[in-house]
C-alpha cells in the first residue's frame, strides 16, 4: 500500500485518516511552524490521527526528503504561499495533493480563512438560522473534512491510473461544489435561497417538530405527503385543497405547521418513528451526542472503533463506508505513540 | 464524457435524489464512464407536474420535455450517459446483468431491500461478474434496527448529533435544512469507490461496499462525540467558537448583510486591532473571552456601516480571517471563483453550476458533457458495451424495455 506523508491541519489530517483506514502507512509531520493556526484538541487528535506515525520536525530538508520518498504527499497550508515556503513544488513524490483555503491561484489565494469565513463566502451561512436573526455558521470542520475527502479521491484516482500528478484542492471550492440546489434556484428560477430556521421550505412540510418527549425532523416530498397525513391521523389533509400539492403546502405552510405542531405534541418520538416506519416517510429523532454514543443501531452494526491513549479508552466513529462487511480500521493503533525526528 | 484519471472505469449508476448522483458525478468529473440506469419513471411521468419542481427549469421553462429540464436533476448528471431500462421485466433485467458483466462498479442508493426484490442483489451481480464493485448507499445500512426506516438527509442529520451544537442556544436546536449529510455521504462514497478499485487492482477481488448515509453523518461528527467522552461539555454556541475569540457573524451595511470574522490566535487579534479602532491589542484569549460582548459591540459598530466585501478586503489586507456572508449571486460572481473558472455554464441558458473542486493535470471542464436526455444513450451503450445489433435494440424498444420518454 501507499506510503503517505501528511503535513498540515485538519483537512490534511482528515485525508490522512482516510488513508489510514484504507490500510496505508501514513506519516504525519507535526511541526510547530506547520500546526494549524487554530489550536486542535485531544478529541481531534484521536479522531484524525489514530494509527498514524508522527514526526516532530520543522526542518524543511527532512520534510523534503520524506516527501521525495513518499507515494503520496498531502500538504495543507493556510495560504498558497505557504506551500511554496514548504518547498512543495520541489518534492518528487509521484502524487502531491495541496489543500489550501482558496486554491493555489487567484486573487484570494493568500487570503486568511477559517471554517466560518469559508462557509460564509461559500454561500452556506446565509442559509442557516432564522430569517429574522443573525445567520448561523456551522460549527466544526466541514470545509476542511470535505476538502480532505476530495484530496483523498483525487490522490487515489491518480494512483489507480498510475499517473503522476499535482492536485490543487481549495476548501472554498469544496464547499461551493457541495451546494445543494442553491445555484440553480438562482440561475434557473431567479430565486435567492435564504434561511428559514429548521424549515427546509422547498419541500413542505419538512421541519423539526416538538413531540411529547423530544424532537423529530420529517421530510415530506411529494411522494410522502399522503403517508404523513394518514400517519398523524389527519387523512382529511390529503384532500384539503390548500395542501394538495407541494406548491400549495409551501404557500400555506404556517397553517400546516400549526396542524402538525398539534398532531406531534401529543405523540412520543418513539410513536412518531414507529408510524414513520410503518407508513414509510422520512423521519429522524433529534439526538444529543450522548444519545448517539448509546444508539442501539450503531452498536449492533459494530460502528465504533475503540481507541486507547493517555486519556483512557474512547469510542471513535469509523469512516462512512465499510468493505465486505467489515469496518476498515488502522493496522496498528500503537504506532501513533511513535515519535521520530 | 470527461477525461481524467478514472478513464476506462465503467460505472452503472442506479442512484437517485442527491447523495448518490452527487457522488457518481464526482467520479464522472474525474473521467469515469458513468452510465445512469434510469427507471421508466425515473424522471417523473410524461405529464410532469410542472409546478412541483423545486429549483426551476433549465433554459427558462419546462418546454416540451419537462423531465429533461428539471434543474435540480440536471445539475447532478453532467458527464454521464443515460440508459432508461425497465428492470422489472425479464429482458430488462437480463440486459442489465449483461452490462454488469462488463462493468467495474455498480452504485445504488435504494432502500436496503430494493435490489434484492429486483433479483439484483450483490450476490446475483457478483455471480455474473466476480470482480464487480457494488456500492450500496442505504440510509441506515443493510442491517440493524433502523434499516427499515426511510432516510432523507435532514432527518438523518438530526440523528447524527449535529443539532447538539448547531443553534442559537440551549433550547433552540437547528437543522442546516440543506441536507448537509447527503454531501458528506457523496464525498465519502466516491472515496469508497476509488479505495475498492485500488484494492481490486492489487488483489483482483471485487467488493461489496456499504455506505450508509447515517453512518457517514455520525462519522462527520466524530470530534464532538469523542469530546463528550473525554468529559468536556460540547455546547451549542451559536456563532461563537470554543477556541477562537472573537468569532462571529456581524452586521454590515444594507438589509440582511453580514460579514464573518474570526481570530484564530493572538496574531489575528492584533491584526484586527490594527484595522478596527477601540480594541485592546494586548488582550489575551482569556480576556477576549471575558469581554466578548463588548468586543463584539465594537466590531459590530465598525462593520455595520461598511459594505461587507469592502470590510472583508480591509481586514484581509491585515491578514485577518474575514469573509462576506455571500448570497448565491454574490457567490457566483466572487472574483476568486471567476478567476479559477469554478462555475461552469454547461447547460443551455444562464445555468452556471458548481464545477469540480479538484484541479489537476488531465482534467478540464472544456470536454465536459451536459446532462444527457432521458434514455439518450440506450443504443450507444448497448452497442459499445455489449455489441448489440440494431435488431436487438429495436426489439427492446418495441417491447418497452428501453425507453426514451417516460410513460404518460
Amino acid at each position: 500500500m501507499d506510503r503517505v506523508l501528511e503535513i498540515g491541519g485538519f483537512a490534511a489530517g482528515y485525508c490522512g485518516r482516510m488513508f489510514v483506514q484504507a490500510g496505508c502507512e501514513v506519516v504525519r509531520v507535526a511541526a510547530a511552524s506547520l500546526a494549524p493556526s487554530e489550536h486542535g484538541s485531544t478529541a481531534l487528535d484521536v479522531y484524525l490521527h489514530d494509527g498514524k506515525r508522527h514526526i516532530q520536525t520543522d526542518d524543511l530538508k527532512i520534510i523534503g526528503e520524506l516527501a521525495d520518498r513518499a507515494d503520496v504527499v498531502v500538504a495543507e497550508t493556510p495560504t498558497a504561499e505557504g506551500l511554496l515556503d514548504l518547498g512543495f513544488d520541489d518534492w518528487r513524490a509521484p502524487v502531491k495533493a495541496a489543500i489550501t483555503p482558496f486554491g493555489r491561484t487567484g486573487p484570494k489565494s493568500n487570503w486568511s480563512a477559517t471554517p466560518g469565513t469559508l462557509l460564509a463566502m461559500g454561500g452556506y451561512t446565509y442559509l442557516m438560522g432564522d430569517s429574522d436573526r443573525v445567520p448561523l455558521t456551522l460549527p466544526g470542520h466541514y470545509a476542511e473534512f470535505q476538502g480532505g475527502g476530495f484530496a483523498y479521491l483525487a490522490a487515489n484516482a491518480s494512483r489507480l491510473a498510475g499517473e503522476e500528478n499535482v492536485i490543487d484542492v481549495g476548501m472554498f471550492e469544496s464547499v461551493m461544489a457541495l451546494s445543494q440546489f442553491t445555484t440553480v434556484l438562482w440561475t434557473c428560477a431567479g430565486e435567492i435561497r435564504s434561511r428559514h430556521g429548521n424549515d427546509f421550505l422547498y419541500a413542505s412540510p419538512s421541519n423539526l417538530y416538538r413531540c411529547a418527549d423530544g424532537w423529530v425532523y420529517i421530510n415530506i416530498t411529494r411522494d410522502f405527503w399522503d403517508a404523513l397525513a394518514t400517519a398523524v391521523d389527519r387523512p382529511e389533509l390529503v384532500i384539503d385543497p390548500r395542501f394538495e400539492t407541494n406548491a400549495g403546502r409551501m404557500a400555506n405552510r404556517e397553517a400546516l405547521h400549526e396542524i402538525l405542531d398539534e398532531a406531534f405534541a401529543s405523540l412520543s418520538t418513539a410513536e412518531v418513528l414507529a408510524r414513520a416506519t410503518e407508513y414509510r416517510f422520512p423521519c429522524g429523532e433529534l439526538k444529543t451526542f450522548d444519545e448517539v454514543l448509546q444508539d442501539p443501531h450503531l452498536a449492533e452494526r459494530d460502528f465504533w472503533q475503540q481507541v486507547d491513549g493517555a486519556y483512557g479508552r474512547v469510542a471513535s466513529p469509523r469512516i462512512g463506508w465499510r468493505m465486505d462487511g467489515s469496518s476498515p480500521r488502522p493496522a496498528s493503533t500503537s504506532e501513533r505513540e511513535q515519535r521520530h525526528g | 464524457m470527461a477525461d481524467g484519471p478514472l478513464r476506462g472505469v465503467r460505472i452503472l449508476d442506479l442512484t437517485h435524489v442527491w447523495a448518490g448522483p452527487l457522488g457518481t458525478r464526482f467520479l464522472a468529473d474525474l473521467g469515469a464512464e458513468v452510465v445512469k440506469i434510469e427507471a421508466p419513471m425515473g424522471r417523473g411521468p410524461r405529464e410532469f407536474p410542472v409546478n412541483e419542481t423545486l429549483g426551476g427549469w433549465i433554459d427558462g421553462g419546462p418546454g416540451d420535455e419537462p423531465w429533461n429540464r428539471n434543474a435540480i436533476f440536471v445539475k447532478l448528471q453532467r458527464n454521464k450517459r443515460s440508459v432508461a431500462i425497465d428492470l422489472k421485466t425479464d429482458a430488462g433485467r437480463e440486459t442489465f446483468l449483461r452490462l454488469v458483466r462488463v462493468a467495474d462498479v455498480v452504485v445504488e442508493n435504494f432502500h436496503s431491500v430494493t435490489m434484492s426484490r429486483l433479483g439484483l442483489s450483490y450476490e446475483v451481480l457478483a455471480a455474473e461478474n466476480p470482480s464487480i464493485i457494488y456500492v450500496a448507499m442505504p440510509g441506515y445500512g443493510i442491517e440493524g434496527p433502523y434499516s427499515q426506516r426511510v432516510a432523507f438527509g435532514p432527518a438523518v442529520e438530526a440523528m447524527s448529533g449535529l443539532s447538539d451544537v448547531l443553534g442559537y442556544g440551549p433550547d433552540e436546536p437547528r437543522n442546516t435544512a440543506m441536507a448537509l449529510m447527503d454531501a458528506v455521504a457523496a464525498v465519502s462514497a466516491a472515496g469508497g469507490v476509488v479505495t475498492a478499485l485500488r484494492r481490486r487492482k492489487q488483489t483482483g477481488k471485487g467488493a461489496f461496499v456499504e455506505m450508509a448515509l447515517h453512518e457517514a453523518a455520525v462519522s462527520f461528527c466524530g470530534p464532538w462525540l469523542i469530546e463528550s467522552q473525554l468529559g468536556k461539555p460540547v455546547e451549542r454556541l451559536a456563532n461563537r467558537h470554543p477556541k477562537m475569540e472573537p468569532h462571529g457573524v456581524y452586521p454590515s451595511a444594507g438589509e440582511d448583510q453580514w460579514i464573518a470574522i474570526a481570530c484564530r490566535n493572538d496574531d489575528d487579534w492584533r491584526a484586527l486591532c490594527s484595522v478596527v479602532p477601540g480594541l485592546d491589542a494586548d488582550a489575551d484569549f482569556a480576556t477576549r473571552r471575558r469581554d466578548r460582548l463588548e468586543i463584539d459591540a465594537v466590531i459590530s459598530r465598525w462593520t455595520s456601516h461598511r459594505d461587507k466585501c469592502t470590510a472583508a478586503g480591509a481586514l484581509q489586507t491585515a491578514a485577518v480571517p474575514a469573509g462576506p456572508v455571500n448570497t448565491t449571486p454574490e457567490m457566483l460572481s466572487d472574483p476568486q471563483a471567476r478567476e479559477r473558472k469554478f462555475f461552469v455554464p454547461l447547460e443551455p441558458g444562464p445555468t452556471s453550476m458548481p464545477g469540480n473542486p479538484i484541479k489537476m493535470q488531465g482534467i478540464s471542464s472544456s470536454d465536459w458533457t451536459p446532462c444527457p436526455k432521458f434514455g439518450a444513450d440506450n443504443a450507444a451503450v448497448l452497442k459499445d458495451w455489449l455489441d448489440y445489433s440494431d435488431e436487438e435494440i429495436d426489439e427492446l424498444e418495441r417491447s418497452g424495455v428501453i425507453v426514451d420518454r417516460p410513460p404518460a
